[in-house]
């Protein structure tokens, strides 16, 4: 068989065109061979333009946009801070947040806890006793009558959640599709179109700030109201709560008298779970110990 | 060469070009536009319309309320916290109409609880008044 291959080869080199044994000879050109070549070549320039076209066909198919243009997302940094002294309980924010965003009911991208700390128990030993969390449907309809009989209440507070946008977001690196990312804004986002709903960002997220969304089928979370920044306006909660104690703005653009860089230098501010290393930005005032 | 060996090499490059060109077609233009996704997500995430107006659309017409409202305990407190959203209103204003305030909505955020900070006003509403709040107090200017 190699042999053969051999001969063949030999008896092809062997052409007229190569009478002359030049060392600059490519073995096996003829004029037809080049030819052939310089037509393939020609014919794939002129399929570009049409390649073109058939490779936006398929992108418009895959996923398309009607937003309006002139938003850079490099040209901003978006962050929340949330004063806990603030916060009265009302759940305004969680049922605007879910009116604006059409979240499924027993969803969340926002909700209020309740933490209750009790009074240690006599003899102790200990400053403070058992802490009770709650959160009745997130605190959307407000809070029903404490958990605890009055009596025993050392300190009882309101906390509202919502997506921490971390700078090193554990959700955002197990997504395996490149469906969730950090933009550039400081909003963690998630491509509806290239989610597959696999929920590796809801376990990865410590804060448990990310819900299977039963209606899309996908992993769906806080966008900061992405929607409504990016037009000017505030997030749904920012603009609804009626104590103030949700505050918004644009680190790169902050505004005559900056509310959110005035709170953030008048308030010691702290971030939750610190420790994880996940790079929390919401920044909190007024945090007691207990809420994680 | 061997044949085989031949068959094998032209077959790989053959697989390699095939993932390249479906590569070319497949993945988004936007892809890497700004990290490892599509740029153009971006786009499509702030495309939707937003429910609440804000409070300067209201003050394009309701600016004497909203004056009044300035000078009072509520003034930091948005319209549509009471009235609901106002989207609606604001592009059809003569057809939608926003609902006004009820004792309900008072009772949502003074009802006295433990867990409401001191500087908040709280009543307990069963103890307070039997009547409408509104007998007595008016919501944009809720002192007495």
């Amino acid at each position: 068989m190699s042999e053969n291959f051999a001969q063949r080869s030999a008896v092809k080199s062997q052409g007229p065109g190569f009478a002359g044994a030049s060392p600059y000879r490519v073995k096996n050109m003829t004029r037809r061979s080049v030819l052939r070549n310089l037509a393939g070549i020609a014919g794939g320039i002129l399929a570009m333009p049409a390649a073109q076209v058939c490779k936006a066909a398929v992108q418009n198919g895959l996923a398309s946009s009607n937003a309006p243009a002139g938003y850079d997302p490099t040209r901003h940094k978006w962050l929340m801070a949330l004063d806990v002294d603030r916060c009265i309980g009302c759940g305004m924010c969680v049922e605007a947040c879910q009116k604006e965003n059409g979240v499924p009911q027993d969803c969340f991208r926002t909700w209020i806890e309740r933490y209750v700390i009790k009074k240690p128990g006599p003899e102790s030993g200990n400053a403070r006793g058992e802490t009770v969390v709650d959160s009745p449907d997130g605190g959307k309809e407000g809070f029903p009558a404490l958990p605890v009989p009055k009596a025993e209440v050392l300190k009882s507070f309101f906390v509202p959640k919502l997506c921490n946008l971390c700078d090193h977001s554990p959700c955002t690196q197990v997504c395996p599709v490149g469906a969730t990312f950090d933009a550039p804004d400081g909003a963690v986002l998630v491509d509806k179109n290239y989610c597959i709903g696999c929920g590796f960002c809801i376990q990865a997220c410590p804060y448990g700030c990310r819900f299977f969304n039963p209606v899309t089928h996908t992993a769906d979370k806080c966008t900061l109201c992405y929607h409504r920044i990016t037009r000017g306006l505030k997030p749904a909660c920012v603009e609804i709560c009626p104590s103030q104690a949700r505050i918004f703005g644009d680190l790169k653009h902050p505004v005559a008298d900056d509310p959110l860089q005035r709170f953030i230098a008048n308030n010691k501010v702290e971030k939750l779970k610190e420790s994880l290393g996940t790079g929390p930005q919401v920044a909190y005032a007024g945090l007691d110990e207990v809420v994680r | 060469m061997p044949p085989q060996i031949v068959r094998l090499v032209l077959l790989t490059i053959v697989i390699v070009c095939l993932y390249f060109t479906a590569r070319h077609f497949f993945v988004p233009q936007s892809f890497g536009k700004y990290g490892h996704y599509r740029g153009a997500a971006i786009e499509e995430i702030r495309a939707r319309e937003p429910l609440w107006a804000g409070r300067k659309e209201c003050e394009t017409c309701h600016s004497e309320v909203v004056e009044k409202l300035a000078k009072a305990d509520h003034q930091g407190i948005s319209c549509e916290t009471c009235h609901s959203p106002a989207r609606g209103h604001v592009e059809d204003p003569d057809v939608v109409k926003l609902p006004k305030m009820n004792a309900a909505m008072c009772a949502r955020c003074h009802e006295a609880s433990p867990s409401r900070p001191k500087w908040l006003h709280q009543i307990t509403v069963a103890d307070h008044y039997p009547g409408s709040c509104t007998e007595c107090h008016t919501p944009h200017q809720p002192k007495l």
